[in-house]
Parts: C-alpha cells; structure tokens; sequence
C-alpha cells in the first residue's frame, strides 16, 4: 500500500476509466440478460399461434395481433372468465394478506425494537427462523389443520399461511426502521403526558410510514406470487389463484404459447407496477432495516 | 400506567438480566400484548407442523390407506432413504444448484451494484429493468423460459443455429446434461437483483469521506473498492449470501414447473423429491424423514444465519 503518490495519480486516472467502461460493459450484458427474456414473453404474446411455431422464428411479429389478450380479458368466453375469476381471487387474497400482515407486524416489530422483556432474543430469532423453512415441509400438517379449521377450498386458508411466512422478514424490516426513529420524541411525548400507547400510535407510526408501505409491497408480492400452498389447499376451479390457475389452463392447451405468453405479462403487471411505483420505499427500507447496524 | 417499565430508555441489558425473571416477565406483560399476535401465528403453524412431521417421520403409510391407519415402523424410513440411490442423487443436485446459484447471483447482483452506485443518465431506469425479473412470479418465469428453450420453437437454440453454433435445435431441458446449468440459468435470472438491492442499499452506507481520504493519499479505484468499499459489505454480503443460499436451497417453483425433475431424476432437488414422494406417491412417512433430514440441516445453516444476524444485533446495541 505505500505506493508514491506521483506514481500513482497519472495511472489511476487512466484505470477508472477502465473500471468504468468494465461497468458499463457488464451492465449491458445484465440488461440485456433481464430484457431478452421478456422482450421474448411480449413479442410472443402477439403473435398468433402459427406464427410463434416457426421455424426459424419470427423475430418481429410479421402479423401483429392482441387475440390472446382479447381471449383473456373478455368475459363473455369462458377462457376470459377464468382467467379474470383467478385475477380477482389473486387481488382479494394479497390485498386481505397485506392488511392483516401490517396490522400484526407494526406493534410487533414495535415491540422488538423498544422494549427489553426478557424472551425477547429468542422470540426475535425464532420469528426470523420461520423463513428458513421450506413451503413443502408444511404442506401436509398445514393442510390437516386447515381442515380441522374448516378452511380448506377456502382463501382464508391462504391468507392464514401467508401471514407467517410473510412476517419474518415483514418485522426485521419494520424493526430496523424503528430502531432509527429517535427514542426522544417518544419521552418528549411522553413527559407531556401520552400514555405508551399513544406515543406509539401518534407520534411513531406516522414517521415509520414508508417502513409500512416497504412492507406492505413486501407481504402484497409474496401472496400474488405464491404457488405452491395455494396449489394444495384449493381444489374448486372458482378459487384458483393466478399461479395454479394458469398452470392448471396451459397443463391442458399446451400449445397455446401466445396466450401462456400473454397470461404471464398480465400476471405479472400487477407487481411489477406496484413495485415500480413504490420501489424506493423498498430500497430505503432495506437500507435502514437489513444494511445499516 | 404501573406497567410501564420504564425500558423505553433502553436499560442496559446485563443490569435487568438475571435476579427475578418471573417478576420481570410479569412488570413487563405489557410489551409481550405487542408481540402476541405475532406468536400466536407462529406457534400455530410452525410448532405444530414440525411436530406432526417428526411424528409421522416413524410411520409407514401404505398407499390407498387413510393417514390415520398409519403403521409404526421406527427408523426404518431413515434407512430406507439413506440407502437409496436417488438420495445421494438428489443431494448432489441440491448442492449443485444451491452453491451454484447463490454465489453466481451474489457475484453478479454485487457488480450491478457497483456499476449502478455512480450516479448517470438513465440509471433508475436501468435499475427498475434490471429488478424486474425479482418481482415477477416465479411460475410465470418458469414459463417464459421454458418457452425459450422449447425443444422445437426456442428462441435460444434458434439463436444459436442462426449463427452456426449448432446445427440443430439443442434440448436444454430434456437433456440429463444440460437441464440443472439451464434451470440455474433461470434462478439466476430472478435472484442476482435481490442481491443488488442488498448491495446497493449497502453502498450507501460506505461514508464518502472515506474513499475521498483515500483517494487524497493516491489509493487506485481497486485499491479503494478493496480497503474500503469492500470492507464495510461484509456484513451486508454475509446476510445476503445467507438468506440466498437458504432461498436457494428451498427452492420448489422452477424446477417443478419446468421439468418436475426430470429427466430421470436430473433436476430433482430436496424439495421437490419430497413433494414429489408425498404428493405423487403418497409415501407420506418417507417424506416426513426427508423433511426431518431437511430440519437438520436448516438448522445447521440457521446457526450460521442467526450469529451472522445477531453480530449485526449486538454491534448495534453495543454502539
């Protein structure tokens, strides 16, 4: 390390350049690594069905044509119905999961960062170790005991199972997020006369808004992506979510690739909006909670 | 108000340890209304289902037969498995596929990282593209890319012999060779940007005046990334790696989908071998002491996961 300067400074010049067209270089490689892919998703989606079983491809649509697309959102044929039946089945049961998940992991995280009770290590680490264990391992007690809660072919079934394994990961961020938030305003609060509860609810809770809606994102993308509770638990064709229902629709018209194609990008806009819109909560989110201790 | 324990000012912890636990449980059942919902959750389905796996982990239970009907076997599941060809098979994919993944993800979210952090035009946009794929469910990711390797219509392959790589359409996926690179292709693909963001996130908390010091005293860009940069990532890096690896080797979505395991068992990973062994061939006994096995190791990678988070933990208190 004890390098002299004046050898230095004239080559390192030279070398962040070379540093940053390596950057630049790679970041193209990874975009186009994350875009081909679903360039090809879209391309296909608007082709019709001949046209996507070429040989060799047609790499821009000679035809271009939103059939799937029409197929899938319209509710006078029975595909469209599907289809928009899973949609709405998927929205009710994230949204419900992302409102229930909140409400548990606000005092609970409260609670992991302020107060000091004794247990309270080993609650923490027990709540974060839920997220070690695979979906699998909990298929078959998680489905008796839906079933001796009455809740199998039910979305509360889905919505139960969510609800933990969104947690874990839901608190270690909220909790971080108040470890930040100055323990003064609260005694501030507090000598002026509000009760715990109150400094909680009036003075904390408004500061750690964008840890909510982080969390909120978190628990809503979880639940609309999930597979493989739902794909257990639902049986009736009227309750599928997205996931299984598409995997159901196309195990059965396999050659269908426009519209496996279009389901997909309309499965996904969802998430991908939400997530775009909200996406720098997310990131603050993580920089407070995960990075920064 | 009485309940009040007055820890809002965050006591240090040795001084209220030990003397009168139950006392200090009980001046402080208030905190615990906060976190019990929380528990109650938990203890439902967790606790439960691990019981009821161990449990049913010394059972034989015959096809055809009500769960209920089960028959006590003892240990004869564990032997079963453990002398069984597929196990070590199956193994050996899941290590592969889960070192595999996790550490190429890990290499390429860190770049992306690093390349994103100065700031230029158009960068939120390259990052929103580049997080794309993370948000995007698995099963239809599974879809995209089963469609470009498609044996007859892949893109790829017909990339591929458009520019005189091959001479005909390759098998990706129904190939024994080929289809676990091919499916970790894919799991790439959706997890490098968590590791991004991680990263990313971590960046941020390198202070600037550090690198400007050093680049003062006429420390190059690699010496700064590597005696400053990187330093202060390690802890980031050990809990992204930690919760890839744990991601990865639970992984279910992707191969199932895909190839359900096949062909001939050469994409079976853990779990989809015990979904597959439940679900497909109602051995549910057999599962279970795969799941036990499973438990087992978690544990031992959990050990790893709660010292790297509690490191975290008590340097923030300690500070």
């Amino acid at each position: 390390m004890t390098v002299t300067a004046d050898t230095v400074t004239p080559r390192s010049r030279k070398r962040i350049d070379g540093w940053r067209w390596a950057g630049r270089i790679f970041l193209l490689i990874m975009v186009l690594y994350t875009a081909l892919p679903m360039a090809w998703m879209l391309l296909t989606s608007i082709k019709s069905g001949f046209a996507a079983t070429q040989f060799p491809p047609q790499w821009w649509p000679a035809e271009p044509t939103l059939a799937s697309y029409q197929k899938l959102l319209d509710p006078q044929n029975s595909v469209g119905q599907d289809f928009l039946r899973f949609f709405w089945n998927s929205l009710f049961v994230s949204v419900v999961t992302t409102i229930l998940a909140v409400a548990v992991a606000v005092p609970a995280a409260y609670a992991f960062s302020r107060f000091r009770f004794p247990g309270r290590k080993f609650l923490f680490f027990s709540v974060l170790l839920r997220n070690m264990f695979p979906a699998v391992i909990f298929l078959v007690p998680l489905f008796i005991l839906m079933r001796w809660l009455g809740l199998v072919n039910t979305h509360g079934s889905l919505i139960l199972t969510y609800l933990t394994f969104g947690l874990p990961l839901a608190i270690w961020l909220l909790k971080g997020f108040y470890d930040n938030i100055p323990i003064q305003l609260e005694q501030a609060a507090r000598i002026d006369g509000a009760t715990r509860f109150q400094a909680f609810l009036l003075i904390v809770t408004p500061l750690s808004v964008p840890g909510i809606i982080a969390t909120a994102i978190y628990s809503f993308i979880g639940a609309w992506n999930e597979y493989i509770y739902a794909a257990t638990f639902l049986t009736k064709n009227e309750q599928l979510t997205l996931p299984v229902g598409i995997q159901r629709f196309f195990s059965e018209n396999t050659t269908d690739f426009p519209g496996l194609m279009a389901a997909s990008f309309l499965m996904s806009v969802p998430v991908v909006v939400l997530f775009l819109v909200l996406q720098k909560y997310f990131v603050r989110a993580l920089t407070e909670g995960a990075v920064k201790h | 108000m009485t309940t009040m324990t007055g820890k809002l000012s965050a006591a240090p912890e040795h001084l209220t340890r030990r003397p009168n636990v139950l006392r200090q449980m009980w001046t402080s059942r208030a905190d615990y209304l906060y976190v019990l919902p929380a528990i109650v959750v938990m203890l439902v389905v967790i606790a439960y289902p691990i019981y009821y796996t161990i449990d049913l982990s010394f059972f034989k239970t015959p096809p055809g037969l009500q769960l209920r009907d089960k028959i006590f076997v003892g240990v004869d599941n564990y032997g079963a498995i453990l002398s069984s060809e597929v196990f070590w098979k199956v193994t050996l994919n899941t290590v592969i596929w889960t070192i595999a993944s996790t550490m190429i993800a890990f290499v390429l979210g860190f770049g992306a990282a690093l390349a994103l952090h100065r700031d230029f035009a158009g960068r939120a946009i390259l990052r929103a593209i580049l997080i794309i794929p993370w948000v995007i469910s698995a099963v239809a990711a599974s879809y995209i890319w089963k469609w470009i390797y498609h044996s007859d219509f892949g893109v790829l392959g017909a990339v591929l012999v458009q520019f005189g790589f091959l001479d005909r359409q390759p098998n990706f996926i129904d190939n024994v060779n080929s289809v676990l690179p091919s499916l970790i292709v894919v799991n790439i693909w959706r997890e490098f940007p968590f590791a991004m963001i991680m990263l990313m996130a971590g960046l941020q908390t390198v202070p600037d005046q550090l690198l400007r010091a050093a680049k003062v005293d006429g420390a190059s860009a690699w010496q700064r990334f590597w005696h400053v940069t990187f330093p202060h990532l390690r802890g980031v890096s050990t809990v992204t790696i930690l919760l890839l690896a744990v991601a990865n080797f639970n992984s279910f979505i992707i191969p199932w989908i895909m190839t359900g395991g096949g062909p001939s068992n050469a994409s079976h990973i853990w779990i989809t071998h015990i979904y597959e062994l439940a679900f497909g061939r109602q051995r549910w006994g057999v599962a279970a002491a795969y799941s036990v096995l499973l438990f087992i190791i978690l544990m031992v990678l959990g050990y790893f996961y709660v010292r790297a988070l509690s490191g975290n933990e008590s340097k923030e208190h300690g500070a």
